[in-house]
């Protein structure tokens, strides 16, 4: 097991989450959207920090969350970055064992 | 009430191509006996940068991972679905699009298929209503059986979902009441339904009395409807 518990892979992934949505957020018509999905999912993220925050992550979904966090890190245009507004926390959720 | 085929202009011509390619129906296929997992798995790569397998793997350790559930099966059609989206992943990213909208288009007509037969479900078509002028866009999928019609959109996400969608499957539903016809309308959207609903709560257009299948749902579209 890593050393790393649930809450500091999702803190990692908010911190992540925060570079896409300002991103996603370029796209000034679709600024509103963008603020309140980032919002949606940030509180499913709470809401799992608050059940199992404390519980000891595994190498695998650390790993698994690194990757991830890579994987958003490629994205330059503002437009895919919205479609992975939405793709990224059902990522981070299935990576730590949780539903989206 | 009644339903035609759509005009077939130079963009329907090209798209159908699109539709008629075999990497389409074999990744419906997958993905129509997926779990909502996997599905997030074809969503991610086919929406993803990297076109390596391995780094995919180590994301989706539910699937791939030591602690993989489900057995052999559910992990070979993991690693099918993984093979089947990496090769979408690597065409250009215009076609890619077309393929991801037809894919979801094809996994919506392959599950109704097995609730009501290949033969009721139809693609690309107009419903026509008396005194009421057609719509230009056809309706990506149709069920089209005396008394139990359905009429479905596709959407590869959640940003898809926009006033001009709902409005044509809230005003085919209408026009169809208007008729004493029943006409089931629906959106299908290839993505998690928390993303939806932050959309839909974006629209101003009717959308109450149209079935919003996600990710999570679209499975439902092969069992009998309640």
């Amino acid at each position: 097991m890593s050393a790393e518990s649930i809450r500091d892979l999702i803190d990692r992934a908010s911190d992540a989450y925060g570079v896409l949505e300002e991103l996603g957020q370029e796209i000034e018509d679709e600024w509103s959207y963008v603020t309140d999905l980032a919002d949606a999912w940030r509180t499913r993220f709470d809401d799992v920090v608050a059940g199992r925050g404390g519980v000891e992550a595994s190498d695998e979904a650390s790993g698994a969350i690194d990757l991830a966090i890579d994987e958003i890190g490629r994205i330059g245009d503002p437009h895919r970055a919205i479609d992975w507004l939405s793709t990224f926390p059902q990522l981070i959720l299935l990576a730590i064992g949780e539903r989206p | 009430m009644r339903f035609q085929d759509a005009a077939r202009d130079a963009r329907a011509v090209v798209y159908s191509g699109i539709q008629a390619d075999p990497q389409v129906a074999r990744s419906a296929a997958l993905l129509a006996d997926a779990t909502p997992a996997q599905r997030v798995l074809a969503r991610a790569v086919m929406n993803g940068e990297t076109t390596e397998p391995g780094p995919w793997r180590a994301m989706f350790p539910s699937l791939f991972g030591s602690s993989a559930s489900g057995g052999d099966a559910e992990r070979a059609r993991s690693g099918a679905i993984l093979e089947a989206s990496l090769a979408v992943a690597e065409r250009g990213e215009q076609v890619r699009s077309q393929v991801r909208g037809a894919l979801v288009e094809e996994l919506a007509a392959q599950l109704l298929a097995r609730r009501v037969g290949a033969g009721a479900v139809r693609r690309e078509r107009r419903v026509l209503f008396d005194g009421v002028r057609a719509e230009i866009h056809p309706y990506d999928v149709t069920v089209e059986q005396d008394g139990a019609a359905e009429v479905y959109d596709c959407k590869w996400g959640a940003r898809g979902i926009n006033g001009d969608v709902l409005h044509q499957l809230d005003d085919a539903r209408t026009h169809a009441a208007d008729e004493d016809e029943r006409l089931a309308v629906a959106l299908v959207v290839f993505d998690a339904r928390r993303s939806c609903d932050v959309r839909l709560a974006h629209q101003t257009a009717p959308f109450e009395r149209t079935a919003i299948v996600t990710l999570e749902t679209l499975t439902e579209l092969a069992e009998p409807r309640r």
